[in-house]
């Protein structure tokens, strides 16, 4: 299987931002693909063979068969293309379809682009209500029920039965906003303190406005290829170290949380996807053997069960860690060195993908000195739909 | 000039030195309404909302792995099953919940709901999984592993997940 392991040929995003008023989506993919030829040295896409478009939401782009509009507007007709959706995994899940479109040899070389215009064209009450068409529609939306909510009440139990508390979310909520400071292309770099957040006003108890992600307009790329082809078409191609995407693990679990009982504290889909992607590439100790990841932090307190669902410490224990620092920029394992969703901003259909590209500027050593981990070598992307409906966890690892 | 009646505003961006889109600086907004209107089916779940008018709390109950829904799924997913439905007491204890301060007004029972408001969810006695509910209390008022019954509306709702909340129990 490792003759076609994918290798990450170049990577294009837009800064992420709260309101674009001068891009619809295809206006932002624009600029990502612009970026991307600059990062890889090349004057079209003539040679690229595959497309695959990631964006989650029909609503809110107001335009459906988005992908053939998409395809077209960045000179990649007649070459073939399909979309992948997934809730808030749709980017990382599109990458993952993408590695078996050059794994199986169906083809050499293929462009994930995606985009979302989440941002200001609806009001926030009409933008929760668009998400909220992501549960469990009679059962849940209908009862006033929101995604803050499904959160909350997940870490209203973690803090129930391990002592998690907000002041141990908050740390993620200051930290990642304060990484996004080191990052141009971030969309609400942020210098907060933990009193800051605990005095936000509430939102859905126990999170409150400054634990909670944004809504962003972006548009990311990630080209793949085989390394032969990468060698041949990208000019840049050879000037830096040569990035594999390696591994890659996908896991569902129920719509709803009650669903789950009593399983009510953590993310068992990410587990799974954690477990399949550490298997293809022989991880037994993950807090040692990963040097960068970028987690799925769509509320504060979810990087706290995202740590034990990945195995980077014991169940219970995700709160105290965090709060020593261990994932910080100068700790064993930093996260979100982007500013994650937090502080770099989440426009849906282009999230995983901007984590992937934040993972393959770490181990290129190409990122902004202030947020460089030294020496990265692998890295992973943790992302999820719903409240971890899909997960989809990827790895990529420096090869020199 | 002809009137554009939709028109929101007509902005020029500040120009950026070495801008590329320099060309496409102005930009128009447009005020857009779409409204859809659906016939929405139950489905095999519509004999809950119905008996819910009676003042009846259904669930289903697969034969074979004797787990019991609540909500209810006409198709137990362990044992991929047709269930058949069972009555609940109505009581029930809260296992996790939040306090949401912001509603997102999904329908007319819902944006008449007073913030703060409590979404709950319980295990319901008899019932394997937990049930999400609004549970009216003061928000200080609830805890997990309080005990909480049904209460059925006395006023028209909109949609009829909203003919039954839960209280605690006296
Ligand atoms: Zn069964």
């Amino acid at each position: 299987m490792s003759q076609s392991v994918p290798v990450v040929a170049g990577v294009g995003m837009t800064r992420f931002a709260s309101d674009r008023p001068d891009c619809n989506a295809r206006d932002l993919l624009g600029e990502a693909v612009l970026a991307l030829l600059v990062d890889t040295g090349m004057s079209h896409l003539h040679a690229v063979q595959h497309g695959l478009c990631s964006y989650e939401s029909d609503h809110f782009n107001k335009q459906m068969t988005l992908a053939a509009i998409l395809h077209d507007h960045i000179g990649l007709l007649p070459t073939p293309t399909v979309r992948v959706e997934g809730g808030g995994a749709t980017g990382a899940l599109a990458l993952r379809t993408a590695w078996a479109h050059i794994q199986s040899g169906l083809c050499e070389s293929i462009l994930v682009y995606g985009c979302e215009t989440n941002g200001r064209g609806v009001s926030s009450q009409t933008a929760n209500q668009l998400f909220a068409l992501s549960a469990d529609f009679d059962w849940e939306m209908m009862i006033g029920g929101t995604y803050t909510g499904f959160y909350a009440a997940m870490m209203r139990a973690h803090m129930h039965k391990y002592g998690t508390t907000p002041e141990q979310f908050a740390h993620v909520a200051v930290r990642n906003r304060r990484n996004a400071q080191y990052n141009p292309l971030a969309q609400k770099p942020m210098d907060l303190t933990i009193a800051d957040v605990l005095n936000s006003r509430p939102v859905a108890e126990p999170y409150r406005l400054l634990d909670c992600s944004l809504l962003s307009d972006g548009a990311a790329v990630v080209l793949l290829s085989t390394e032969a082809w990468a060698r041949e078409h990208c000019p840049r191609f050879t000037q830096r170290p040569v990035v594999h995407y390696a591994a890659t693990g996908c896991g569902t679990d129920t719509m709803r949380l009650g669903d789950r009982y009593p399983d009510i504290t953590n993310f068992r889909a990410k587990q799974t996807a954690a477990q399949q992607a550490y298997a293809m590439v022989g991880i037994t100790t993950p807090l040692e053997e990963i040097d960068v990841a970028e987690l799925y932090d769509s509320y504060s307190g979810v990087e706290i069960q995202a740590v034990e669902d990945l195995g980077f410490v014991p169940y219970g224990e995700g709160g105290r860690a965090i709060a020593s620092g261990l994932f910080d920029l100068d700790g064993q394992l930093p996260v979100n060195t982007s500013g994650g969703l937090l502080g770099r901003g989440a426009p849906v259909g282009a999230t995983g993908i901007a984590q992937a590209i934040e993972i393959a500027q770490q181990l290129w050593g190409e990122a902004d000195l202030r947020r460089q981990v030294k020496a990265a070598r692998r890295g992973l992307t943790d992302t999820h739909a719903g409240i971890a409906t899909i997960s989809v966890v990827n790895i990529f690892e420096r090869r020199d | 000039m002809v009137m554009v009646t939709s028109k929101k505003d007509v902005q020029t961006l500040s120009a950026v030195e070495g801008d590329i889109w320099a060309e496409f600086r102005q930009i128009e907004r447009l005020n857009l309404s779409l409204t859809q209107t659906y016939v929405h089916t139950l489905g095999k779940y519509s004999r809950f909302f119905i008996e819910l008018e009676h003042q009846r709390l259904l669930a289903t109950r697969c034969a074979t792995c004797e787990r019991v829904y609540a909500p209810p799924r006409p198709l137990c997913p362990h044992c991929v099953q047709p269930t058949a439905w069972i009555e609940l007491p109505g009581t029930g204890t809260v296992e996790t919940f939040s306090v949401l301060h912001f509603s997102p007004g999904s329908n007319a029972d819902v944006a008449a709901l007073p913030t703060p408001y409590v979404f709950a969810y319980s295990l319901l006695d008899g019932a394997s999984t937990l049930f999400p509910h609004l549970l009216r209390c003061a928000p200080e008022q609830v805890a997990i592993g309080l005990r909480v019954r049904v209460q059925f509306a006395t006023e028209a709702v909109e949609h009829p997940i909203h003919l039954i909340y839960f209280v605690p129990m006296e």
